[in-house]
């Protein structure tokens, strides 16, 4: 007895018979809805930039944080569902902290970045398995890894699926489309730390509803030696100046 | 035991009469009670140093060779690379030691002083037997807490004899024997290649081997094989008969320069004498 | 208490409680010193037992990596054990990062492995060696419950205490008054002739020492085994 088209979402593990796992692409699908964040490589180091929507005078925009850091040396920037992002955060932490008890070393940026995929698809109906960590759906978050290792500098994406891949430059949310393009047509191996920071927060400009200020935008650079860095006020709004220029 | 009666009974001495006994003859086990009551309460009582031993002895035509190894060992250590398991009991007789290395030299000295004592009492010669029939006394009296392992091996009036005896008192007369941690390896030489009525040097060859294969094979034998042997024209202390395997030759220099130990600290101080004139006279010598 | 009043000895003990003890000393020692540019690990290659010889050829190192060598001793089943549970971690490590192990990660690992241990712990001596980040040699040492440290060389098994002092006179230059200036490198050359001198010492005192001498050299260009070195065999 066939299911009809549509049914095939139902469930969050039946294939259609296309082969197509319907609430994963939902789920990124949800991704859309995000703010837009992006991140950008170079052999200097990564940037993170992401949108901040203030939806309200009363709210007070420092408690809103997409970028948050995973490790000394690695930062994530997140577009979805915050508290989904929440878990796989929680699940990064543990992993690398894990790894530096283990190994007496940092883990490697790839590493991490596998350990939460491990968990993207993690998800059943029927929780028979007592796993806290186990959920019903997919996630409804993407993430931007950045951070520096033995490698250099590196910059990972990470979607619903659990698919991971290492970018130069990448774009998630809702403004992505528009923005990867923008980064496309900016992005060389060779810029400096501040130039890639002036270009997210360019792009980032294009592609925001609101008028980005200092309060509405949210960076995090990664330098190569490791220390991950988020721009106070101040530097932002001389970053922004320039490129009002 | 008459002190220990008495402070014993001091607590009670109004309710019981004060009675003296003798000692009793022959030996007292006070001190088995009292340190039975000590390990009770936790004490550890001292372990004397066994030592991992392969002796041996065969009989052969017109004598016997008696065989041991030379190291001795307190736990993992070698405690000395070259010591004599091989003692003396009296000129025709010797004796080869395992077990507690200070019952066995004490044991075979006993032995040795009441032989020539039995000797110049009854101007003979002693025979094995009678060293075999002292020995035995003296160990089974102790109930075998002299731990001495002995090989006893001699000539006398009757012929070549060979003996074992254990700690406790029991003995055995056979062609060939072995002891000690290493017994196993000798026995098993003995047991493929011993034949009645060999010559001495095969026969010496032989002990040799049984003695080579403790050695090899028991970690608690090593180093040489000093062999014995006694016929009735002498004895023939071989020691070492064999150097079983040889020191390492190092190759570093390991002297040390001059001023390698640090001067700390350096005094001059006069030391104060008197000077006192001496002169010789000759001796009156007439 | 009653002593001394003549009774005679309690007819009934107490019940004897037997144990069952799982773990036996299969003897042997181990040595790694490292130089500047090498590091070198070397066991005896005798497996024994109280006073019975196991084998004569049962070298106590094992190779981890293409750079990294353990030394190990102790209880033989733990140290198979512990080497078979290392290689299988080694390969998922390499598996899930995709490059080789570093030795001070390596050294961390065993750390924590012998620690998961702390009451029924491995009973093994180990000794690491092998080429540091910078490539300087490199030698950590470790007790059976996992506290390590980083040496520059180390004794271990049932022949350390013999070594140790050697050691630390020799290559520490301790009681010497020479001043650090003045202390010659310590090549490779002269840490394989010392490492010789120092277990023939060992095998002359020790019971469960002898039979042979195995020696690894790690350096730039990989693990080299070098010829078996006799030592004595009673």
């Amino acid at each position: 007895m066939f299911l009809t088209r549509s049914e095939y979402d139902r469930g969050v593990n039946t294939f259609s018979p296309e082969g197509r796992l319907f609430q994963v692409e939902y789920a990124i699908e949800a991704i859309k809805l995000g703010s837009t964040a992006l991140g950008i490589r170079t052999d200097q180091g990564v940037v993170l930039a992401v949108e901040k929507r203030v939806t309200s005078c009363l709210m007070e925009p420092s408690s809103l944080e997409k970028i948050t850091q995973l490790d000394g040396h690695v930062a994530c920037a997140f577009s979805g569902l915050t508290a989904d992002a929440r878990m796989l955060v929680d699940k990064a932490r543990i992993e690398s902290q894990n790894h530096w008890f283990a190994y007496n070393e940092p883990m490697k940026v790839e590493s991490i970045t596998q350990a939460i995929s491990n968990l993207a698809l993690k998800f059943s109906e029927d929780n028979e398995d007592d796993d806290e960590m186990s959920m019903s759906r997919p996630f409804g978050v993407a993430l931007l890894v950045a951070g520096v290792d033995k490698d250099g500098a590196r910059l990972y994406h990470l979607d619903p699926s659990g698919t991971y891949i290492h970018f130069d430059a990448k774009a998630i949310g809702s403004g992505s489309e528009g923005a990867q393009t923008s980064l496309q047509e900016i992005y060389k191996g060779d810029l400096s730390m501040d130039q890639i920071t002036v270009h997210a927060l360019q792009i980032l400009k294009q592609v925001m509803e609101d008028k980005l200020n200092s309060v509405n935008v949210e960076v995090v650079q990664v330098q190569l030696d490791g220390v991950c860095k988020r721009l106070t006020q101040e530097q932002l709004q001389t970053y922004i100046e320039e490129i009002s220029k | 035991m008459l002190a220990i009666r008495e402070q014993q009974s001091s607590s009670d001495r109004a309710q019981q009469p004060i009675s003296v006994d003798l000692p009793y003859p022959g030996f007292q086990f006070d001190l088995c009670l009292r340190n039975q009551y000590l390990i009770s309460k936790g004490f550890k009582a001292p372990i004397a140093v066994k030592t991992g031993t392969t002796i041996a002895g065969i009989v052969f035509d017109g004598g016997v060779v008696l065989g041991a190894d030379t190291r001795a060992t307190e736990g993992e250590v070698v405690a000395d690379k070259n010591c004599e398991k091989i003692h003396y009991l009296a000129d025709n007789m010797y004796c080869c030691g395992a077990g507690t290395a200070a019952d066995t030299e004490k044991t075979t000295d006993l032995i040795s002083s009441k032989i020539r004592l039995h000797s110049l009492n009854t101007g003979r010669q002693a025979r094995v037997q009678t060293a075999l029939r002292m020995l035995k006394q003296m160990l089974s009296r102790y109930g075998g807490y002299i731990g001495a392992y002995l090989v006893l091996g001699g000539v006398d009036c009757t012929g070549a004899h060979l003996y074992t005896v254990h700690a406790a008192g029991s003995t055995d007369k056979l062609p060939y024997v072995s002891m000690g941690s290493g017994s196993l390896a000798a026995m098993a030489t003995f047991e493929t290649q011993y034949k009645p009525g060999m010559s001495m040097e095969a026969a010496k060859e032989l002990v040799s081997e049984a003695i080579q294969a403790g050695i090899f094979n028991d970690l608690g034998s090593g180093s040489n094989v000093d062999l014995c042997v006694i016929t009735s024209r002498g004895v023939d202390y071989i020691r070492p008969y064999k150097e079983a395997c040889s020191k390492g030759v190092r190759q570093g220099d390991y002297s040390y320069k001059q001023g390698t130990t640090a001067v700390l600290e350096t005094k001059v101080r006069e030391i104060k004498f008197d000077v006192v004139s001496v002169t010789e006279h000759k001796m009156e010598v007439d | 208490m009653d002593f001394g009043t003549g009774a005679a000895l309690p007819v009934s003990k107490p019940p004897l409680a037997r144990q069952f003890n799982p773990y036996t000393s299969n003897g042997g020692t181990i040595l790694a010193l490292s130089g500047e540019d090498f590091s070198l690990v070397a066991s005896d290659t005798r497996l024994s037992e109280r006073f019975r010889i196991h084998t004569r050829d049962q070298p106590k190192t094992y190779k981890l990596t293409d750079n990294v060598v353990l030394g190990c001793c102790g209880f033989h089943g733990d140290v198979l054990t512990l080497n078979k549970l290392l290689a299988a971690r080694i390969k998922m490590y390499k598996h899930q990062h995709d490059h080789e192990i570093s030795c001070s990660s390596l050294a961390q690992m065993l750390s924590t492995i012998l620690y998961s241990r702390r009451f029924f712990p491995f009973y093994t001596y180990n000794i690491l060696i092998g080429l540091d980040e910078q490539g300087k040699g490199c030698v950590y040492s470790f007790d059976p419950v996992g506290s390590y440290e980083r040496e520059t060389y180390r004794a271990g098994g049932t022949g350390a205490s013999m070594l140790q002092p050697l050691l630390d006179n020799q290559i520490g230059f301790k009681h010497q008054n020479i001043p650090e200036q003045d202390r010659p490198e310590l090549t490779a050359d002269r840490a394989i002739a010392l490492v010789r001198d120092v277990f023939i010492g060992a095998a002359e005192r020790d019971i469960n020492t002898g039979d042979g001498l195995h020696m690894q050299l790690v350096t730039k260009d990989g693990i080299k085994t070098l010829d078996r070195f006799p030592l004595r065999k009673d």
